[in-house]
């Protein structure tokens, strides 16, 4: 058959390649990205960046998890830690080193990299093998191994108090560069630049990485990890995998986040609370997305920031009441309640819930004819 | 079929037994005799008090086969259960001031409000949230999680969110002197209730119907459903069981440890998940010996490097999962 | 004839037996499959027809006796690993991937094919002779129209012809199809039985086919296989078979003729 005219799915190709510029997530993207290099020196506002640049690397991490637990359908409670032992590979490290300089920037990133790959591997390797459940717990027995060795490992960590350091050069906080268009030129500036980059990459990273065959695999495994074994998948491979590039990547967030504050201690790098955010953000922004961890982040983040003036409102309403007083102080029983019920009643997110429209227009136009 | 093992197998299987309980006399070459003994007593509390949590945990598991992680958070009510009815009842000065009989009867009324408090939250929890996520372990783990924490959020708000020091009859404190080897009262009191809260709970699986069913079920769930059995009425009522015999463990610890933190049920999970990964998910006599080993590990440890105390237990998960993926006494599926 | 110029039978099932508790659902069976025929086995339901593919496939570890594929003994190999060497089975009860679309579950047998599954760099958007290829195979099996749907939403005849569709693209060179078409409306399965015969027909393929309809089996077979309370109690030419006393008894006075 010569010329044989073009099938519906290339068709279909065609078409998706057309406005693969024009299409609406694609701009959105695009716009996002140029606030976010432009917001700083177009609004230069401390309270503002430090937001946006904990969004940023938050956005990240939640992605990172949401590759094991959305596109797995693996719990890892170590997510956190992994976090934790990247922002630790950077203190430490920038720490104990005198003077610093560019390449313990690298080396702390190699770092983190490798130990959590290592980890990650053992992990997996041990627990992946007999039920995913058995996952959830041996991450959560670990992690919380690892947060109790960051306050009793003291000689290293320095424990409660934290490690407070330096950043080299450039990202130092004492650097200075002139102004441009009116804007201050300072480490954190740089900084801020820094992870804008490094979070874009690696988001494109984890983009990639489930629009990858592993990915489309993946999904596959999640809906029938039967008939995946039967055409030749070696599950517990392809769990593995998705498990350590997930946490490799949540380690290099926490990097990123020891960097941004100068300064990491066990609860806030290792801790619990971290996790339950992570997975709060999580639920919130849709599993099994990726683009969700961004919403997620931003929605917690923001709530996070606004929280005190509410409360103040809250207490300024009832004045009199010491449990409402108790209440407005314990802001983490509010996104409990708030995370139990997303769960219950908006389990597929917001961007779950948007894709689901998307893929009903999509039926509508390549449906039954 | 293995009905009838060769002799062969059998004997390395008591050889394989005796190594294990042998292995626990390898701390006597860096601790003396005495504290050895002291540490082995303490270890077993800790065990028994681990077990409370564990068995309720792993039965559940089992049997209705949701990884409850708000189970921990049963524990930290019943302390703060037991807590506050001791609080109350030091008002009439039954406590701290009080005669024997008043001291028995105060820990015993403590106890009780604990059992209480941890049914109700467990009918509570059962029937308002896991209910609806029966058979999706995503979610499940996902909510409990939530729940965990949202239940130890409440104790911060009703009573602080730091630690309360627990008023204790003075019966119960101090300890017995036997040729040197100095026993705390209250971890007797542990020992004796474990033991009879494992044999309590065989005797309801291996004698009563319920039991016969509570052990099909574990095997197969289907097989109860079909046979008529109100298959939810039992769920929750084992849940219920559980979520209690977690918080009478819960009031001991704090009566023992005489401090209690709204955190201690985060930390009481961890080492109930190992001792459930080290005994098999499903097997109470898997989370006994577990417990007992966590716990004997835990104090050995604690006294030779204390910092390394829950690392050890983590490895020995870890050497467990290496050699018996399953767990002890766990089955393949 | 001179199907006897292949030295070495393509499968090769020697003394398989697999016990569940007590019962024995598949006991010693000796079963050759010579290259480039098609066998198929009859049998009752319960016979055991279905747990000696879940053997020969490797979801099952046989209690007893190996499984040699051209001459290799792959007794100990787990499923991915036969599904490498060329045997692709399709399933009794449909299997298949029910939130992917139609062409997504048929590219990813192609994509385990081309071994490209750990390729995590890769956009699979790059990738599109795959999905060429698995409209080819909707094509084959009748199920082109239906390609952009979730595989959930299709009937229960069209999933059955989409596991079809996804045995193919595998393109093993041993195809175990169990039923494949049961539970088919009637004016289905013709269609179906042409796309057996003419798979057949290509001689490039080795079938072992598990089906009720006898007629069917009779026309399309070289050999057909009997299998009674998990032993194999004949194995012969379609004739030799249906003149066998022990199978007339056994199978086709059972009523399943007119099945
Ligand atoms: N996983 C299993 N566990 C227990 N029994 C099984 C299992 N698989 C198959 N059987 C038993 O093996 C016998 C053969 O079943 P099957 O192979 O499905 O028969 P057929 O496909 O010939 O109808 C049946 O009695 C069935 O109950
Ligand atoms: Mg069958």
């Amino acid at each position: 058959m010569t010329g044989r005219e073009p099938t519906p799915v290339q068709m279909e190709r065609l078409h998706q390649r057309s406005r693969r510029f024009t299409r609406p997530g694609f701009l959105i993207q695009l716009a996002l990205l140029a606030c976010l290099i432009a917001g700083p020196l177009v609004m230069p506002s401390f309270r503002v960046m430090d937001l946006v640049a904990k969004i940023m690397i938050f956005a990240v991490a939640v992605a990172s998890f949401d590759i094991i637990l959305g596109y797995t359908g693996i719990i890892s409670f170590a997510h956190g830690m992994f976090f934790g032992l990247g922002a630790y590979s950077v203190a430490l490290i920038c720490h104990y080193s005198q003077p610093v300089q560019y390449h313990h920037l690298l080396l702390a990133g190699v770092l983190a990299a490798l130990i959590s790959t290592v980890v990650a591997v053992v992990i997996s390797a041990l627990s992946l093998r007999v039920k995913a459940i058995f996952f959830a717990m041996v991450t959560l027995a670990v992690a919380e191994f690892c947060h109790i060795l960051g306050y009793q490992w003291s000689s290293l960590t320095k424990g409660e108090d934290g490690v407070s350091f330096k950043l080299p050069g450039v990202f130092s906080a004492d650097w200075s560069g002139g102004a441009l268009w009116g804007t201050q030129i300072n480490g954190r500036l740089l900084v801020y630049y820094l992870i804008l980059v490094v979070c874009a990459l690696l988001f494109v990273g984890l983009v990639r990485f489930v629009r990858s065959p592993v990915g489309r695999v993946l999904k596959a495994i999640r809906d029938n990890e039967q008939r995946a074994t039967a055409l030749g998948y070696r599950v517990f491979r392809y769990r593995v995998l998705s498990t350590v590039f997930g946490s490799l990547v949540s380690s290099l967030c926490g990097a990123l986040f020891a960097m941004w504050l100068s300064y990491v201690n066990p609860d806030t790098v290792l801790g619990t609370p971290l996790m339950l955010n992570i997975l709060l953000m999580v639920i919130i922004g849709g599993l099994g997305t990726v683009y969700g961890g961004i919403l997620g982040a931003a929605f917690i983040k923001i709530a996070e920031t606004w929280l005190p003036d509410l409360q103040k409102l809250a207490l300024s309403l009832f004045p009199k009441m010491e449990l409402m007083h108790r209440l407005a102080e314990r802001w983490i029983l509010l996104f409990g309640i708030l995370y139990i019920l997303s769960v219950l009643f908006f389990p597929k997110g917001v961007v779950g819930t948007l894709r689901d429209q998307a893929e009903a227009r999509r039926l509508r136009r390549l449906g039954r004819p | 079929m293995d009905l009838a093992p060769d002799a062969g197998q059998a004997g390395r299987r008591w050889a394989a037994r005796l190594a294990a309980v042998s292995i626990w006399l390898l701390p006597l070459l860096a601790i003396d005799p005495t504290t050895y003994l002291v540490l082995t007593v303490a270890g077993l509390a800790m065990g028994m008090l681990l077990f409370l949590t564990a068995a309720g945990l792993t039965v559940i598991f089992g049997l209705m086969d949701v990884l409850n992680l708000a189970h921990g958070a049963f524990f930290a009510w019943g302390a703060y259960a037991g807590f506050a009815v001791l609080n109350a009842l030091n008002g009439l000065g039954w406590v701290e001031t009080g005669t024997l009989g008043q001291g028995i009867l105060s820990v015993l009324l403590a106890l009780l409000a604990a059992l209480a408090i941890g049914g109700v939250l467990g009918l509570f929890l059962e029937r308002v949230i896991i209910q609806r996520v029966y058979g999706d372990h995503l979610k499940q783990i996902l909510i409990t999680m939530g729940a965990s924490m949202v239940l130890a959020e409440v104790i911060k708000v009703l009573w602080s969110p730091n630690n309360q020091t627990v008023l204790v009859p003075l019966s119960f404190t101090g300890s017995y002197d036997i040729m040197d080897v100095v026993i705390n009262k209250f971890r007797v009191v542990a020992i004796v209730v474990g033991l009879a809260v494992y044999a309590g709970v065989m005797a309801v699986m291996q004698k009563t119907k319920l039991g016969i069913i509570i052990r099909a079920g574990v095997e197969n769930r289907e097989v109860v459903q079909t046979l008529g059995y109100n298959i939810n009425r039992i769920f929750t009522g084992v849940f219920m069981a559980g979520a209690a015999l977690a918080a009478v463990g819960g009031s001991m610890w704090g009566i023992f440890r005489e401090q209690i933190t709204p955190a201690m049920g985060d930390e009481n999970l961890i080492f109930a998940l190992i001792v459930v990964i080290i005994g098999g998910m499903g097997s109470v006599t898997g989370s006994f010996l577990g417990a007992c080993m966590v716990g004997l590990a835990f104090n050995y440890v604690a006294y030779l490097v204390p910092k390394l105390a829950l690392g050890a237990n983590i490895l020995i998960m870890v050497v467990i999962l290496f050699i018996k993926p399953w767990g002890l006494m766990g089955r393949e599926q | 004839m001179d199907l006897s110029v292949a030295a070495i039978p393509l499968m090769e099932t020697k003394d398989l037996s697999v016990r569940f508790g007590g019962h024995t659902a598949v006991d010693r069976v000796s079963l050759v499959v010579e290259p480039f025929t098609l066998k198929s086995i009859i049998g009752p339901n319960g016979a055991g027809k279905t747990t000696l593919f879940n053997l020969i496939s490797g979801q099952y570890r046989p209690s007893g006796g190996g499984i040699f594929f051209k001459g290799q003994d792959i007794t100990a190999l787990d499923p991915p690993g036969r599904t490498a060497l060329g045997i692709g089975r399709s399933f009794q009860l449909t299997n298949i991937f029910p939130s992917l679309t139609v062409l997504e579950n048929v590219r990813l047998a192609l994509q385990s094919r081309e071994n490209i599954g750990l390729n995590f760099w890769r956009h699979y958007g790059s990738l599109t002779h795959l999905e060429d290829q698995a409209y080819h195979f909707l094509e084959l099996v009748l199920m082109a129209p239906r390609w952009a749907v979730p595989a959930s939403t299709l009937t229960h005849g069209e999933q059955r012809k989409l596991e079809i569709a996804i045995l193919l693209a595998l393109e093993p060179e041993l195809l175990l199809l169990d039923e494949p078409t049961a539970g088919m409306s009637l004016e289905e399965v013709p269609a179906i039985l042409e796309l057996i015969r003419q798979i057949k027909a290509t001689g490039r393929r080795t079938i072992l086919l598990v089906e009720h309809k006898f007629d069917m089996i009779m026309a399309l077979s070289d050999s057909i296989a009997v299998l009674k309370e998990g032993r194999l109690i004949c194995d012969d030419t379609p004739r030799a078979v249906a003149a066998n006393p022990v199978v007339q008894e056994a199978y086709l006075g059972g009523g399943v003729k007119n099945a």
